[in-house]
């Protein structure tokens, strides 16, 4: 009797596996993806999802059993949180949008995979053919964690009104700081409400003067290095033309400066029709490269889009099909960097005159973004290394370089503001 | 038992103690997660634990079944208790393993199963090697499971971050509780042992009382046995004594008597004296048989009843009764209507031999095979018991030996090897004994 229970009893268990076994493997593979709604750039963009479906029903095809999933609808400013709950939960994509911002948490987290073995191991993958900033963006301790999608570089914005006006010419793509200074100066008239500048900060002057304020791994600053304490000095001495006046957001939409630094992305929005009419429509207007310090050169700051692959994934090989996808596929970059504001990691595809060309068609007056001035930004751009600590010591040097301006102290009050820092992101 | 008792019910506190242990820090661990991620804190939180959790499910599950499992053990052990070494020793590090996988499930924030389990093997292992082994891992498991030691190779979320998520009001109740719980985990832990070594040294002392009890029973029994010997030999004496007075004494008398009157009649009355010689002859063949008569006396009682075969067989059942050993017995001949002589012989080889077996080689399996070729009787006799180690000659062999040695016989006697595959691995005897034929009669 008890011997029958055994027997049925394994008989079960055996049909029970059948049954799994066959469901597991009539399943389909389901790959999750994670991506935000709308521009991270803060650009107006049609349909955000073109290149995603567009990506899927490519991937979909040459892969058959997968499907590729994504949430849709979650704002670019929600992305961050919701994909932190993703995490908390154990449910997070399989392969996701990683904003410049999340890159240190999701990596000292643990919350990425590494993906040096993977590219190695990749015959079809090269490195070489993305911009170095773009993909230095997705590494940490030296490891690449995630592949560049799209970047954005910061570029001076320069109001040819305003230079016509007072008979400026329109500065070169390699003008320096002083070329930069004496325009300021010629423009700015405070009695009649005329700035040469507004936004750009020291950390701007710094990024183009060579200079660093952190090192890579975040545990030294370099804030009383000359190199910075030229860019200190450079901004206060544009700083000081305006007699003590803060220049505003409001006296930049009305004409009334020269300057200001922008992302790329604006620039690419804002420049042709139809947008073009939105915004600075009361002035003629154009973009150029950061002035150079005097040991640095016409360098600015790079944001990367970039696309990770969780951790903990168990479709770890087809996440990262997907992902060299998205990130080193020429055709589906081409198709991005026309619908979308940034600027493909690709050289091949940034650099691409026809594309350019295309891109820039709806700029009546044409566009100074040469293939060459791309590569030049692209090539040199500075990728701002971040780390948990950051954001408080930065909040520390302000306070320094605050603080050093008022009672002027100079190098030495420098000096153990850097040490103070130092010891800060030693502890932390 | 009162104690026993008492014991009984703090493990079965500690036990569901631990459970609700279990469960408070896993449920605030996940219920914590899923409050987070309603509240939108979850990227707030990362920031500040940077470490991916566990999955929110994972913890409870795993935590749980594992404690389930272990008290499946804990109860199996307590109720079916389990003779075999080596089974024993497993289960020992099953609940061992289970523990440290218990306290690795939650993630090192409670390692008091630690102690559950300690108390739990302590009272069921006997042995003091054992014991000790068992106290020293479980104390290392208790002293090192701690989230702030087991941090330092391992990132994990301290508990305390989860509790941040609260106001302090909530929080101060949550530590609260949780302290509470883990002192009284420790509190019992400690009454436990109190209670547990106090029984046991309770217990020996009884132990100590009665063994001193019975050895005093032992010397008593070992002085009777010795009188009683003494007192049986004295008896046998005078029976024999008697014996020979009665029969031998008598008829040896007579004998002189007639043989004096014969030698007085041989010149006067020859032919009287003739008479008187055969009466002479006469009674001493009576006295002859007087004697076997007396001889007889001695054999065996079994023997005397019955045939040989019939009384060996007799033998092989009573023994079998009377010490439970298993006795498989073989006469592969049906001829043995042997002399007395050759008879008692036998019978006292078999006796000697299972007697030996039982006593000295603490067997419980016996075979005894009787074979005769032509005119000589053998007798195999082995055992599955501990054999000897010396093999020195006692009285019973001995004696057995010259028995058959004035009989023309041999024996032979040793251990059998260690790994026979029948079993029998003790001691073994032969005995070979040509016998007068008796066949034609």
């Amino acid at each position: 009797m008890k011997k029958r229970i055994w027997k049925w009893t394994a008989a079960a268990l055996l049909i029970l596996c059948l049954c799994l076994a066959v469901y597991a493997g009539n399943r389909e593979t389901v790959l999750t993806i994670g991506v935000y709604s709308g521009s991270y750039w803060n650009t107006p963009n049609g349909n955000c999802y073109e290149i995603l479906d567009e990506a899927i029903s490519v991937f979909e095809a040459s892969h058959p059993g997968v499907k590729v999933e994504y949430v849709s609808g979650i704002p670019a400013g929600d992305y961050s949180e919701w994909l932190a709950g993703r995490i908390m939960m154990g449910t997070e994509p399989d392969l996701y949008f990683v904003l410049p911002e999340d890159f240190d948490l999701l990596v000292s987290s643990g919350a990425l995979a590494q993906l040096d073995e993977r590219i190695a191991a990749d015959p079809e993958f090269d490195t070489v053919v993305y911009y170095e900033p773009c993909l230095r963006s997705g590494q940490y301790d030296g490891k690449q964690y995630t592949l560049p999608h799209e970047s954005v570089p910061t570029i001076m914005f320069v109001n040819k009104t305003l230079l016509e006006e007072n008979g400026v010419p329109m500065p070169d793509n390699d003008w320096t700081w002083e070329d930069f200074y004496n325009i300021c100066a010629q423009i700015t008239h405070v009695d009649s409400r005329q700035y040469g500048v507004y936004g750009y900060s020291w950390l701007d002057a710094m990024y183009s003067n060579g200079a660093s304020l952190f090192s890579e791994d975040g545990r030294s600053c370099y804030l009383a290095e000359d190199k910075v304490m030229e860019a200190i000095a450079f901004s206060k001495r544009l700083t000081d033309l305006n007699e003590g006046y803060t220049v505003s957001t409001r006296d930049f939409d009305e004409g009334r400066v020269a300057f200001c630094p922008l992302l790329y992305s604006e620039y690419r929005a804002y420049q042709p029709y139809p947008w073009r009419v939105k915004k600075y429509s009361a002035f003629a207007w154009d973009c150029v490269t950061m002035p150079a310090g005097s040991s640095g050169g016409n360098v600015s700051e790079i944001h990367t889009m970039m696309l990770g692959i969780s951790s903990r994934t168990h479709h770890a090989d087809l996440a990262w099909e997907f992902c060299k996808l998205l990130s080193i596929d020429e055709a589906l970059q081409r198709k991005l960097y026309t619908h979308s504001h940034g600027i493909s990691p690709l050289s091949a595809v940034a650099e691409d005159p026809e594309l350019l060309r295309q891109i820039h068609h709806d700029i009546p007056e044409g566009s100074g973004f040469s293939p060459e001035m791309i590569h030049q930004i692209m090539s040199n751009a500075v990728v701002v290394p971040q780390f948990n600590a950051y954001s408080q010591a930065m909040n520390m040097a302000e306070n320094a370089i605050k603080n050093a301006a008022g009672n002027r102290l100079g190098q030495s009050g420098m000096l153990i503001a850097e040490s103070e820092i130092n010891y800060f992101l030693n502890k932390s | 038992m009162k104690t026993e008792r008492n014991l009984m019910n703090i493990s079965s506190v500690m036990f569901a103690l631990n459970f609700s242990i279990l469960a408070f820090y896993s449920l605030i661990c996940m219920t914590t997660t899923y409050r987070i991620c309603e509240s939108l804190g979850a990227h707030d939180f990362l920031n500040t634990v940077r470490q991916v959790p566990q999955y929110p499910w994972q913890m409870p599950v795993q935590s749980l079944s594992l404690y389930v499992l272990l008290c499946g053990v804990s109860f199996f052990k307590r109720f079916r208790p389990i003779e075999h070494f080596p089974f024993r020793v497993t289960i020992f590090a099953v609940e061992v393993a289970l523990c440290a996988g218990i306290i690795a499930s939650v993630n090192f924030y409670y390692n008091g199963v630690a102690l559950l389990v300690l108390a739990d093997l302590v009272h069921y292992i006997r042995s003091n090697k054992m014991r000790l082994c068992i106290i020293v891992i479980l104390s290392l498991l208790f002293a090192f499971g701690r989230y702030d030691i087991v941090q330092q190779f391992t990132s994990g979320i301290p508990f305390g971050a989860y509790l941040d998520f609260y106001n302090p009001m909530t929080q101060s109740w949550f530590t609260g509780l949780e302290s509470l719980m883990v002192c009284l985990n420790i509190l019992l832990f400690v009454l436990y042992m109190i209670l547990l070594f106090t029984s046991q040294k309770d217990e020996n002392e009884r132990i100590r009382k009665l063994n001193e009890q019975l050895n005093q029973a032992n010397d008593q029994l070992r002085d009777y046995a010795i009188n009683m010997e003494r007192m049986t030999e004295m008896r046998e004496r005078n029976r024999l004594a008697r014996e020979i007075h009665d029969t031998l004494g008598h008829t040896l008398t007579g004998i002189i008597m007639g043989a004096d009157a014969g030698l007085a009649l041989f010149d006067v009355a020859p032919e009287e004296s003739r008479k008187r010689i055969e009466i002479v002859a006469q009674s001493a063949r009576d006295g002859l048989t007087d004697v076997r008569r007396s001889i007889k006396a001695l054999r065996p009682d079994a023997l005397e009843r019955s045939s040989l075969p019939q009384a060996l067989t007799e033998l092989v059942e009573n023994f079998r009764l009377t010490t439970a050993a298993q006795i498989a017995y073989f006469q592969e001949t049906e001829e043995l209507q042997l002399d007395q002589d050759e008879e008692d012989a036998l019978y006292r080889v078999v006796q000697e031999g299972l007697t030996n077996a039982v006593r000295h080689g603490k067997s419980d399996r016996i075979e005894i095979r009787i074979t005769r070729n032509e005119d000589v009787v053998a007798v195999f006799i082995r055992d599955n018991g501990t054999g000897c180690g010396e093999l020195e000659e006692g009285f019973g062999l001995r004696h057995m030996r010259e028995r058959l040695e004035m009989l023309g016989g041999t024996m032979s006697y040793g251990n059998l090897s260690r790994n026979a595959e029948d079993g029998y691995t003790g001691f073994f005897i032969v005995v070979r004994l040509p016998v007068r034929n008796r066949r034609e009669d």
